[in-house]
């Protein structure tokens, strides 16, 4: 029997090293340890030993077993790593291209108003929406716009037919017209109407004017508005927003100026003038950015505001214009043509 | 509106003041400079007058002379210029420009060698010194100034001109006199008035021959309007420092009354007006509303039509001038007037303004009626007009000024106290510069009252010009005007926490963003108004004719916008024509959805994918299909709060699928029901039209903006078994129209059923579609699998059997599909 174990482990010695496929290995690792493998037939001869022979013999096969099975151990990671490696292809060339889409991007104008909407979000601000198509109360009249404004003539602003209807955008009055909001200052009103003071909003969104369009105008922009509305709010709180927002913005060594103007809703009112020399195209000392003001009275008494009481203050700005001077473009024209050489820019 | 601040200075003593300093305090109180104009010769430093001794010609060039010139020892005496000027002639002095000089453009002069003859300088032309565009010659100094002369010296000095864009609450600042009292406020200068001189007691014999009544028929349009008759004048051109003052703001000398007319006009503000006496039919002059359709050749030469709200001044028999806004042809001073009427009146600024709009037609003096005249300078005004007639044109005043309309009554009085200024600007602003700031713009303090707390309580005495001062608050922009912005302390932003969410619609506008771009997907931004023809394909008639805008500005801006995708087709069009690789593309905006008879705003997003036939790539991948349009559309709605896979799907059959291919398309959702989804493929004949090549897929989400809440409901864990899943597999033939998910729905139900509280069905999904060989004509094949699972225990085959038979057996019993053996 000896012999035999001897001349098994030969075989498998010389065998399982040739073996290639997985159903080889199989076949011939039936033929050694299967039921009716060559081990187990010698194993079954153990009954017929004498029984002093017992233990040496056992020992015997057991060492046969465990070479065995150290062979098939052996072949089967063999076979296992070269069924592995047939998975792999040729070796990749990591310089070509992957032929999908390489990322994508936000509009820039999507960028800055995201970037301000945040600014705005550490002080406070929450950010609110309304609809494009507005009235003439929420546009005009309850900002304290004369009756014969000419930002309400037809030749400045888009209105649609008397007879449209839209299903969910309020009028004050049934027979006022719906128009195209020429600024978001409609939000202001309509969230006032709908909230109690104090208020603290942001409203970023598009406005339309019906004007010829060039490198500088367009007839839909975007704009985005301020509004705080609480007790004992001052001018020198607007000035400390203005400042905050643009070193924000720009940087530190950003300045802003106010200088004195006129807008119907607010009072004191001023446009906002920046200096920021290091940025791109920029070759004028001061650059106007946008207006701002004290809420007027009038239209903290229109919304139902104890004009007394509450005090506020509102800035806007134009979001294209903004963008224009934070990333040096020089022609409005680019945010609405979607060039995928302009868009890709601003990954 | 053009200052020049060389009359200014008729007003006030701005010596040592830079014109740059002038314009940084005008941008500071609150207006525009738009323009700086300097006019004249600018500082020229190495510009001296030199006189020319001799002219040769030049060796190598027919057109040039050379010619030795006299500069002045201390400017290296005589030098030799080449010059290509005619007149350069022997005996001429001239402006000679010497090495080291610096002309205007920024150009310097350099010793030079021209056509190979040495030149030390250049003998200048007006136009060189930018004192005219006289270019053809050398600006010859007929007064021979002495030689060495620096140039400044000789030239007369130049102006500066300011465009200033005035705001509309400030009609009082539309004047030099207005802008100069705002720069006495500023710089603390004294204000000077011009003298007027003419009283009415120097007045001679009235001629009711040349004026026998002036009426006014609209005294609302017109509440006060005066005429005064001036006889003898002689009309010539307007002395020179008249033409100079108002060609430096860009207005034409005509003549010297209608000259002076403009000059008050920009002097005070008040518009005036000045009539041939003799043209004035039956020596009349009616202030009237115009006939309708009336007709009159206004000063331009154009007729013009006029409607019956418009005021006119007119004679007994025809309408002279459209009042405030353009006189008429026939009736102005030309060079045969002897006498005059001086009109100057005050026309209601809505009268004016709504006119002007009508007729499209605007001039410097219905600017200023339609922003607003002061009644109360009117006077004076006319006064001043009638004093420079008189010394520049002659004549005499005949008879009293006809005065028609009462006066417009003014007084106008607030109070204010330092305490109140100062807590709305949140800091300190001295009571003396308070007070020095409300002297300064002519608001008089009358009364001083003490408050308990408040400082003193000022009644402030405001003037008639400032009509736009009304409340306390309208003083404290004028004390920090003058104050001075500059000085707002810096200080830190107080935010109390009133922190609320963002608008839900700002929410979704985010998270569909970033789940595109996440999909590297790039976002666009394209106009809400298109053209008919673009929209033509994407919406009904019907519709189309409610998104019309009522006055459009240009013919492709013409409609709200009922979908995004055109636009973004639009967007593909131009990346494909410029030759720039676009594939997938999105946009987040505001649509216009028909709802009944309604419109509705929704708040949409939608995207395309666009095959890039010319994008040739070393890797093929596989296209986008349908099913990743339905998938993203998924995405989109899942943003809104909406589960897609629970809702009904409609395939689009229809052939007029605006926009969209039938048999490849789908909607999901109603307007009706808040919400709305189209996706697939775009219809391929509409992409063509549209100008684009290749197909498209694409997918729109819309929904109305108070549809969209931010309050999300928090989930709720729910157990999972740990134990095995048995899987089975059934192919069913369907019919070939038949939605999967309707099969799918059906076997749910009757899984459910026979499993019953058993175990569980975890799922039943569809895996495979086949169509085709083996099957009859009109079916397909849907294979599923089913997925079972115990809370408990691992199932065993036959228990899973069971109910896979009992499965089987109700499917052949109760429903039309035929299973696949």
């Amino acid at each position: 029997m000896q012999d035999q174990l001897s001349a098994l482990l030969a075989k498998a010695q010389s065998e399982f090293p040739s073996l290639k496929t997985r159903p080889e290995f199989e076949a011939a690792k039936a033929r050694f340890v299967g039921p009716n493998g060559e081990l187990t037939g010698l194993m079954k001869q153990m009954g017929s030993v004498p029984k002093e022979q017992k233990p040496a013999l056992g020992k015997l096969i057991n060492e046969a077993k465990a070479q065995l099975q150290a062979h098939i151990d052996a072949t089967l990671r063999r076979i296992e790593a070269a069924e592995l490696q047939a998975q792999l292809g040729p070796a990749i060339d990591p310089s070509l291209p992957s032929p999908d889409p390489d990322f994508g991007t936000y509009h820039p104008l999507t960028l800055v108003r995201e970037e301000m909407c945040r600014i705005l979000r550490k002080v406070g601000f929450t950010v609110v929406e309304g609809p494009e198509v507005e009235t003439e109360y929420y546009c005009f009249d309850a900002l304290n716009t004369p009756a014969d404004h000419p930002a309400r003539d037809a030749q400045d602003t888009f209105y649609l037919p008397t007879n449209a209807r839209f299903g969910n955008i309020s009028k004050k009055t049934p027979d006022e017209k719906y128009l195209l909001r020429t600024h978001t200052s409609s939000v202001q009103i309509r969230t006032m109407l709908k909230g109690e003071p104090p208020i603290r909003i942001v409203s970023p969104g598009r406005v339309y004017r019906r004007d010829t369009t060039d490198a500088t105008h367009s007839a839909n922009f975007h704009q985005l508005e301020c509004l705080y509305v609480d007790k004992n709010v001052t001018v020198r709180d607007l000035k400390a927003l203005l400042d905050y927002i643009f070193a924000s913005l720009l940087g530190k060594e950003t300045k802003t100026r106010f200088r004195t103007h006129y807008f119907g809703y607010t009072e004191p009112s001023f446009e906002v003038d920046l200096s920021a020399k290091h940025l791109p195209k920029v070759n004028k000392e001061w650059i106007e950015i946008g207006g701002c003001g004290m809420v007027d009275p009038t239209v903290f008494a229109d919304v139902g505001y104890d004009p007394e009481v509450w005090t506020g203050y509102a800035f806007g700005m134009g979001l294209e214009r903004l963008a224009m001077l934070l990333y040096g473009i020089d022609d409005i024209r680019y945010f609405y043509q979607n060039d995928l050489r302009f868009l890709r820019q601003f990954a | 509106m053009k200052i020049s601040l060389n009359w200014l200075q008729d007003y006030i003593d701005l010596s040592g003041i830079s014109a740059d300093e002038i314009c940084r305090a005008i941008t500071l109180l609150g207006f525009e400079v738009e323009q700086v104009i300097r006019t004249g010769a600018p500082e020229l430093k190495n510009v001296v007058v030199g006189e020319i001794l001799t002219r040769g010609k030049h060796p190598n060039a027919d057109k040039l002379s050379v010619c030795t010139v006299d500069v002045g020892p201390e400017h290296g005496g005589v030098r030799t210029i080449v010059c290509g000027a005619p007149n350069c002639d022997a005996g001429n002095r001239v402006p000679v420009a010497l090495p080291g000089a610096i002309m205007p453009g920024n150009f310097e002069i350099k010793l030079s060698k021209i056509r190979g003859q040495e030149s030390q300088g250049m003998m200048c032309s007006a136009k060189e010194l930018t004192i005219s565009d006289e270019a053809q010659g050398l600006l010859i100094l007929a007064d021979r100034p002495a030689i060495g002369t620096p140039i400044n010296q000789v030239l007369p000095p130049g102006d500066t001109v300011l465009d200033i864009e005035i705001t509309p609450n400030r009609p009082d600042c539309l004047s030099h006199i207005g802008i100069a009292r705002e720069l006495s406020a500023w710089f603390k200068k004294e204000l000077r008035y011009p003298a007027v001189k003419f009283e009415p007691a120097h007045a001679t014999e009235a001629r009711p021959d040349l004026l026998k009544s002036v009426r006014v028929t609209a005294p609302e349009e017109c509440p006060l309007y005066t005429a005064t008759v001036i006889t003898g004048v002689k009309i010539a051109p307007s002395p020179a420092w008249l033409q100079e003052r108002l060609r430096a703001i860009g207005q034409r000398p005509i003549n010297n009354v209608v000259d002076i007319s403009n000059y008050v006009l920009h002097e005070y503000g008040q518009p005036t007006h000045a009539f041939d006496a003799k043209k004035i039919g039956g020596s009349e002059i009616i202030v009237r509303l115009a006939a309708e359709s009336e007709k009159i050749v206004t000063l331009d030469g154009k007729e013009r039509t006029l409607a019956s709200n418009m005021l006119v001044i007119a004679d007994a028999q025809k309408s002279l001038v459209v009042a405030g806004v353009m006189g008429g042809e026939n009736s102005g001073v030309d060079d045969t007037t002897t006498d005059l009427v001086l009109e100057v009146a005050y026309f209601k600024r809505q009268s004016v303004r709504a006119t002007s709009r009508k007729l499209g037609l605007s001039s410097d003096s219905s600017y200023r009626y339609e922003r607003g005249v002061d009644p109360h300078s009117l006077e004076e005004a006319g006064r001043r007009a009638i004093d420079l007639i008189l010394e520049i044109a002659g004549g005499k005043v005949a008879g009293f000024t006809q005065r028609i309309g009462a006066d417009v009554p003014w007084q106008r009085e607030i109070v204010v106290t330092p305490g109140f200024i100062n807590e709305k600007l949140g800091f300190t602003i001295p009571e003396a510069d308070m007070k020095a700031a409300f002297e300064a713009l002519e608001l008089t303090i009358v009364r001083e009252e003490p408050t308990e707390s408040r400082g003193p309580a000022w009644t402030v005495s405001i003037p008639s010009w400032r009509d736009d001062l009304d409340r306390p608050i309208d003083l404290v922009e004028e004390v920090l005007r003058v104050y001075g912005t500059e000085k707002i302390p810096a200080s830190r932003v107080l935010a109390p926490g009133l922190v609320g969410d963002d608008d839900a619609v700002v929410v979704f506008n985010r998270r569909v963003a970033d789940a595109l771009v996440g999909q590297r997907f790039h976002e666009c931004v394209n106009y809400t108004l298109r053209s008919v023809r673009e929209l033509q394909a994407a919406a009904t008639p019907e519709t189309l004719s409610s998104l019309a805008l009522a006055n459009p500005f240009v013919e492709d801006q013409s409609h709200l916008r009922p979908t995004l995708v055109t636009g973004l087709l639009d967007t593909l069009k131009l990346n494909q024509s410029r030759g720039v690789a676009a594939s997938r593309l999105f946009e987040t905006g505001r649509i216009f959805l028909e709802r009944g008879d309604q419109l509705v705003e929704c708040v949409a997003v939608a995207f395309v994918i666009a095959e890039n036939a010319d994008k040739r790539s070393w890797l093929k991948r596989e296209l986008a299909d349908f099913y990743t349009a339905k998938n993203l559309v998924g995405t989109l709605a899942a943003a809104a709060g909406i589960d897609l896979s629970r809702q009904p799907l409609v395939a689009v059959n229809d052939i007029n699928a605006f926009g969209w291919q039938a048999g490849h398309s789908a909607l999901a959702g109603d307007i009706k029901y808040g919400w709305t989804t189209r996706f697939g493929l775009l219809d391929l004949a509409a992409v063509k039209a549209a100008g684009v090549e290749g197909k498209v897929y694409a997918g729109q989400f819309a929904i109305l903006p108070e549809k969209l809440t931010s309050a999300e409901t928090r989930r709720r864990y729910q157990p999972f078994s740990l134990f095995p899943a048995a899987l089975r597999d059934l192919a069913l033939v369907v019919d070939e129209a038949l939605p999967a998910a309707d099969v799918q729905k059906t076997l749910a139900k009757i899984a459910r059923a026979a499993v019953g509280n058993a175990f569980a069905l975890e799922g039943v999904g569809v895996f495979d579609v086949y169509r085709g060989k083996g099957l009859p004509e009109g079916k397909k094949s849907l294979a599923f699998s089913f997925t079972f699972r115990a809370a408990d225990r691992t199932l065993t085959d036959d228990e899973v059997n069971a109910v896979f038979n009992k499965i089987q057996d109700e499917l052949t019993k109760s429903t039309p599909y035929q299973i696949r053996k």
